[in-house]
């Protein structure tokens, strides 16, 4: 409303509007639940830390704010959705035909003239097909949102609560303010929690903040930022380990995660290309349609016929002109082939998505769980002062390594007893790699190691009874554990620790060599040094193994171990090895990416982890190539400062957040220019955002792969953006234009081949559709200016356009690819448009007249032989149609009535109707390829295609010859040698077009090329 | 769950501590240097209450283009003298695109036209391929009415005289003089056949004289009866080539009221006589039977009951004839009200 008004004023009170729902949104997202003490905040909430609230409390409060659970987000409202149905570009032209016939049925009325209901018919039909396509459309819409709501239906989630001081399980979704709630490792924080009590609890916020350190939460306040003091811990995050106990503060849409979600709900979505595309085109169809109408409706007037009649002109060009079933096709087309993605994979909660997708030409691809497994995985070993590389493959298909040296044995058990990670119970059906684990993650990629080299590791761990244990800190950066022996008779203790190689190194004055106790020299420090910089330099993170046995005397049987004293040996142990892991690339990305290089489309690496390890993977999945060197790789190879690298040799860059901070967006976009293999590491979601930005300056058409919350914006900001089905968080997946349900990077290969064939398969699509519009405008244009008797109705037009032609032009979405499309560079979104002007003119000028031909060919033939030569049906109208003439003299001198003449025309229309589907079928023929010959395409491949065009013939040989017919639908029964008069024509079409195919094949680039390539 | 992030807390400050370590090489010291400054910078940043501003991040809307700008656009698409283009092609694309279409459309032509000779071939100028669609026969009447009525006042000389210069018009070519001298006098009561004569020759036709109309041929009474309030109608079947009516059987007419009351139409006379008399059968197209006179049928409403509104309706009956088409209401029948004024 304020653009309406567009001066100072409106301008100055929107910007103050949008400043007051920013402040308010600050305001919001004020708490102080976290610097208030436990006392305040009992009083606040009414509750206590120790009994929790009373179960009438908490029902009551329950009944007040609603349930704990994110309100999907409102979404538009159904009957606005169906009205944006009927109210399009094409529909509002219809809309205009249907009260033009309504009022000229109304003048005729009123002029007592009964016997036409034509215009009243035709206004009728007008509306339903606009009300059925409207309906069409509506539950494709509706279709595409449930499967999204279906997302929703996740398990739902438990919270162990205390009220009425007992401990209670209860569904999280009933939560209240001032629940006293208690979660440990593995939980998910059920709601925003201050906490008021916890014991090494970390909670992992990437959900949140993007952040992939996991954060300790703890009873003090430590920041005045809500989202930086520790003391709470939010909705959606995961606990990790450790418990806690807390109180909650606020749940549902009042977390901070609910407003971040119904914030990015809000966003309205872009226009994809495939949308602007169609709406280009409708546009020019539509003036083009009002031009022409426009244009005949003058001429009319001029030539002298009433203005009721120019205007039943104008309707029926309109009419004829604007290709009423082109929407449900595109529709139909995009919606066949989100089916076929859905069965691999992909969900597309945009139709049109699946188009965007296609035209890709960069994909920033998240690292964790996207190109990898998103679990850490043990990938290297060094032991007897060799690697030996483990299997990382996801179903364990891999080769292993040599496991017979004793050596091994003793770093398995070390791995297997120095590890506090346990697996969840239930789950022995369960193989390994998937079971789930409560513990960090490289303990958990551990223990999984050791389940599957050695077997039960729990059973393992039972028989080495555990007496002491140190656990991981950042100063001592080690971990250690004392175990008795499982030989009873041997009373030793067994002394294990594992922790920063450096640290591990210190302590040990032994190494343990193919079984042998060999003091630690320098030859074997440095051959450790070089395992741990090779291991390191795969983006590996390496962890050290030592033990030693505890010396009998000094330590017996009963020996107070302390903890926190370290009263026992640490130094002038044995070291084992080095156990690396990494989260390995999934099998499948290295060929994907591949793909998408031979594609033409560049793959970004953004992540937030650590450079080395992201350059690895990268390494590893393809992003960055064999061969490929960054600056700092060249001024390494070439001894010289990285300043004196011509920054152009380099092929690939990572660059990292702290440097991004620093670079102006000029910089980035030259860096995105120069490097064609880019990957960004330890980013920040806004950067993310910026890089997204900058590939699209560049104009590049950017698909944005990410989970968290926090990426939102950036899958909002992408052209298209994928949420990951798994991983995903609600808040990504609403802001995603598509989902992944495997998590899996290969997938996206497979959408972009389907976004590419659904483009190439509606180009054809709408070459099929439009070549019709000039058979059915040029009866009225030859209907206008030479007066002959009307040869193609308005409803006979309709029954082309949305009965007869729908299914054919559909089954041209079944086609297959003419080549191999991924090798082919994705298409400019500028330049390669749906509709060119080359597909316009050939559908239109050429194929579209020839069909006109074929059509008045069969319409003069079908008079001549019931007696009105052709010469004569010129300027014959005004008598033709006069109501009052009942005994008006064809050739021979015959006399009609007027219903007799009136039959003849609905014959008429039919005749031209039946070569307009002869040519048509020649039509889809000839649209099966665009480049290759029919015959090298193959007729019968395309079955649906063959179908189609039976379903065609049947359903025009039903309105034909079903009775009742002429009098409903204008349909005559016609006689069957006017079905074959098109036929040379459609010959003529099949033969133009391989003609045309041929010479585009033979001479590329040239003005053949040019003009007739679409 | 497994934890979302790859990097738990022990690994991460593993590899922090590399560094550290002194026996590194030059070239990886170097690398390890660069990667300590990137771990500070890369500290971690909260999300700040800007980011969560999602509109910030939409896209921006292209800037409108002023009318002035748009109108020099299309300027430039008409004309650009650049590259001396009008509408985005220059003179030799235009004259080849032209070229190339005037070639199609030529081509197109010749194959349109080539096609309607073999039509015209193919089809004799006597008898028409087929004749299903003017058959059965429809009916007229005269006089030519616009809005299904006669109405007048028998001493009003001009609410009639239309209707009478309308009858006069169509008796015209009845007139004896014309018939005597054209055609033929008949006799026979049967189709009067002339097959067997050679396709080209010009047929012969049967004689109908005006004067055979009695009261209404408008020899006696100028006015038809209508000055008398007994208006005469003229009711003709229309002519279907090599259409033979009622299959040996003469068709005839019948008068009656519509709906209503049936006495009110009184007495309705014929002239000559309620049939249309075979001889006149079978017609053979203007080409060949140029003089051909199709038969009339004279009603007389003798005795109309005056100031009413009477629903008249005139039917052919016999073999073949449909007169109750509910579509056509000229197919085999004509129908009309009477209201005659004294």
């Amino acid at each position: 409303m304020f653009e309406m008004d567009g001066d100072g004023k409106g301008k100055k009170s929107k910007k103050e509007k949008k400043k007051e729902r920013l402040e308010g949104m600050k305001k919001e997202m004020d708490i102080d639940d976290h610097e208030i003490t436990i006392e305040e905040l009992e009083m606040r909430y009414d509750t206590s830390i120790k009994k929790g609230l009373t179960s009438s409390f908490a029902s009551q409060v329950l009944e007040r704010d609603g349930p704990n659970a994110l309100r999907p987000p409102k979404g538009t409202p159904e009957y606005v959705k169906f009205a944006r149905q009927l109210a399009g570009g094409l529909q509002c032209l219809m809309w205009v035909a249907a009260s033009i016939c309504f009022i000229a049925f109304g003048i005729e009325l009123a002029r007592g003239n009964l016997a036409s209901f034509d215009n009243l018919y035709l206004a009728i039909t007008l509306i339903s097909v606009v009300v059925v396509t409207g309906c069409f459309g509506y539950y494709q819409e509706f279709k595409s949102t449930n499967i999204i709501a279906s997302f929703k239906n996740l398990v739902p989630q438990q919270a162990l609560v205390i009220r009425d001081g007992q401990k209670n399980q209860i569904n999280a979704v009933d939560l209240v303010v001032g629940d006293l709630v208690e979660i440990k490792g593995g939980d998910g924080v059920p709601a925003d929690i201050r906490i008021i009590f916890a014991q090494g609890c970390k909670v992992d916020n990437s959900s949140l903040t993007g952040e992939s350190e996991p954060q300790s939460k703890t009873p003090e306040c430590t920041h005045e930022n809500p989202l930086e003091t520790r003391n709470i811990a939010f909705f959606s995050t995961t606990c990790l380990e450790g418990v806690a106990n807390g109180i909650v503060i606020n749940t549902g849409d009042r977390t901070i995660i609910g407003r971040i979600a119904s914030l990015a709900s809000g966003v309205g979505n872009e226009k994809t290309p495939i949308a602007i595309e169609i709406e280009h085109f409708v546009d020019i169809i539509a003036s083009l349609a009002i031009a022409f109408g426009f244009t005949f409706f003058v001429v009319a007037m001029f030539i002298g016929y009433e203005f009721l009649e120019a205007m039943i002109f104008f309707m029926a060009i309109v009419v004829a002109y604007v290709p009423e079933g082109l929407l449900a096709t595109v529709t139909v087309c995009l919606s066949l082939t989100a089916k076929r993605l859905a069965r691999k994979n992909c969900v597309v909660k945009n139709l049109e998505a699946v188009e965007t997708l296609g035209s890709t030409s960069v994909i920033c691809s998240d690292k964790t769980g996207t190109l990898t497994q998103n679990r850490m995985t043990v990938a290297h070993l060094w032991f007897d002062n060799h690697v030996h590389a483990a299997d990382t493959t996801e179903d364990q298909s891999g080769q292993s390594f040599d496991q017979s040296s004793e050596t091994w044995r003793a770093l398995a058990r070390i791995a297997g007893l120095c590890n506090r990670a346990v697996f969840r119970p239930d789950q022995e059906g369960l193989p390994v790699p998937r079971r789930l684990v409560v513990g960090d993650a490289s303990e958990t990629a551990l223990l999984k190691f050791t389940e599957l080299t050695i077997g039960n590791i729990m059973v393992y761990r039972d028989r080495f009874n555990k007496v002491v244990e140190v656990p991981f800190n950042s100063t001592n950066k080690f971990q250690l554990s004392v175990h008795e022996l499982e030989d009873p008779m041997d009373l030793r203790y067994l002394l294990v620790m594992k922790g920063a190689p450096e640290r591990i190194l210190e302590r040990c004055s032994t190494i343990l060599i193919k079984g042998q106790e060999l003091s630690m020299d320098e030859h074997l420090k440095e051959s450790f040094q070089t395992a741990q910089m090779d291991l390191g330099g795969l983006g590996e993170r390496v962890l050290g193994f030592c033990y030693v046995y505890l010396n009998e005397k000094e330590f017996p049987r009963g020996y107070k171990f302390d903890s926190d004293e370290m009263n026992f040996t640490t130094s002038d142990l044995c070291f084992a090895g080095l156990i690396s892991m990494i989260d390995p690339p999934r099998a499948t990305v290295p060929d994907a990416v591949m793909k998408c290089r031979t594609a033409g489309i560049r793959v970004v690496m953004v992540t937030g982890d650590h450079p080395i390890t992201a350059r690895a993977i990268a390494a590893n999945v393809g992003i960055i190539s064999e061969g490929s060197e960054t600056v700092e790789d060249i001024a390494i190879r070439k001894r010289i400062p990285v300043e004196q690298v011509n920054k152009s040799d380099a092929r690939a860059c990572v660059i990292n957040g702290g440097q991004l901070k620093d670079m102006s967006s000029e910089d980035l976009d030259e860096a995105l220019r120069s490097h064609p293999e880019m990957v960004f590491a330890r980013t920040s979601p806004q950067q993310k955002l910026i890089i997204v930005e900058s590939c699209q300056r560049l104009g590049s058409i950017v698909a944005v792969t990410g989970d968290g919350v926090n990426d939102s914006p950036a899958l909002k900001k992408a052209d298209i953006g994928i949420a990951m089905g798994i991983a995903g968080s609600d808040a990504a997946k609403n802001a995603a234009d598509m989902i992944l349900l495997d998590d899996n990077f290969a997938s996206i290969v497979t959408g972009v081949e389907q976004g590419r064939l659904i483009f190439d398969n509606l180009k054809k699509s709408i070459a099929y559709t439009l070549t019709k519009n000039i058979p059915e405008l040029t009866p009225y244009l030859i209907y206008i200016t030479v007066s002959v008797p009307l040869p193609l109705g308005c409803i006979t037009i309709l029954f082309i356009e949305l009965a007869t032609d729908i299914y054919p032009s559909v089954s041209l979405a079944y086609e297959k690819a003419e080549s191999d499309i991924m090798n082919l560079k994705p298409r400019n979104p500028r330049r390669d448009r749906l509709v060119n002007e080359a597909l316009a003119a050939y559908s239109y000028f050429q194929i579209g007249a020839i069909q006109s031909f074929a059509g008045f060919t069969d319409y003069f033939s079908a008079m001549a032989q019931e007696g009105w030569y052709p010469l004569m049906c010129v300027g014959l109208r005004a008598h033709w149609e006069n109501v009052h003439l009942q005994d008006m003299q064809d050739s021979y001198g015959q006399e009609w009535t007027f219903g007799q003449r009136l039959y003849q025309q609905y014959t008429c229309y039919t005749v031209f109707f039946v070569s307009i589907e002869i040519c048509q079928i020649s039509d889809v023929l000839i649209r099966k390829t665009r480049r290759l010959s029919v015959f090298q395409q193959g007729f019968f491949r395309n079955k649906v295609l063959v179908s189609a065009i039976v379903f065609q013939l049947l359903l025009g040989n039903l309105l034909c010859y079903c009775p009742g017919m002429p009098n409903i639908f204008n349909f005559m029964p016609i006689r069957v040698q006017w079905w074959f008069i098109p036929v040379p024509y459609g010959i003529l079409i099949f033969v133009y077009d391989e003609i045309r195919k041929l010479g585009v094949r033979r001479n590329p680039g040239s003005w053949w090329d040019k003009e007739l390539y679409y | 769950m497994e934890p979302t992030s790859a990097a738990g807390g022990a690994g991460e400050e593993q590899l922090d501590n590399q560094p550290g370590n002194s026996s590194q090489k030059g070239a990886h010291k170097h690398g390890h240097e660069l990667e300590e400054e990137q771990e500070e910078l890369a500290e971690h940043q909260p999300l700040e209450q800007e980011d969560l501003n999602f509109e910030k991040w939409k896209r921006k809307p292209l800037p409108k283009r002023t009318l002035y700008q748009t109108i020099a656009s299309v300027k430039t698409y008409l004309w650009n003298a650049e590259t001396k283009e009008f509408m985005g092609r220059t003179g030799k694309s235009w004259s080849l695109i032209l070229l190339f279409y005037s070639v199609l459309y030529l081509f197109l032509a010749a194959m349109f036209g080539g096609c309607m000779c073999c039509l015209m071939w193919s089809i004799s100028p006597y008898h028409p391929t087929f004749n299903d669609r003017v058959m059965p026969p429809g009916m007229t009447m005269a006089p030519h009415l616009d809005a299904h009525e006669i109405v007048f006042n028998a001493s009003d000389r001009k609410s009639w005289k239309k209707y009478a210069r309308s009858m006069d018009e169509y008796l015209k070519p009845y007139n004896d003089g014309v018939q005597e001298r054209k055609n033929i006098h008949c006799s026979q009561e049967k189709y009067f056949m002339q097959d067997h004569l050679e396709e080209t020759l010009e047929r012969k036709a049967c004689q109908f004289k005006r004067s055979w109309l009695g009261e209404c041929s408008g020899l006696q009474d100028p006015h038809y009866g209508y000055s008398l309030g007994k208006p005469c109608v003229f009711l003709r079947m229309n002519r279907i080539l090599g259409y033979l009516p009622g299959q040996g059987k003469a068709i005839n007419v019948t008068c009656g009221v519509k709906k209503g009351n049936p006495e009110a139409l009184g007495e309705v006379e014929f002239f000559p006589k309620s049939l249309f008399d075979l001889k006149y059968y079978p017609y053979y197209g203007k080409l060949r039977h140029v003089n051909y006179s199709a038969p009339v049928v004279a009603v007389r409403f003798a005795g109309v009951q005056y100031d009413a509104h009477i629903y008249v309706k005139c039917k052919l009956n016999g073999k073949g004839i449909i007169n109750d088409s509910p579509t056509d209401r000229y197919l085999g029948a004509v129908s009309f009200t009477l209201d005659i004024g004294a």
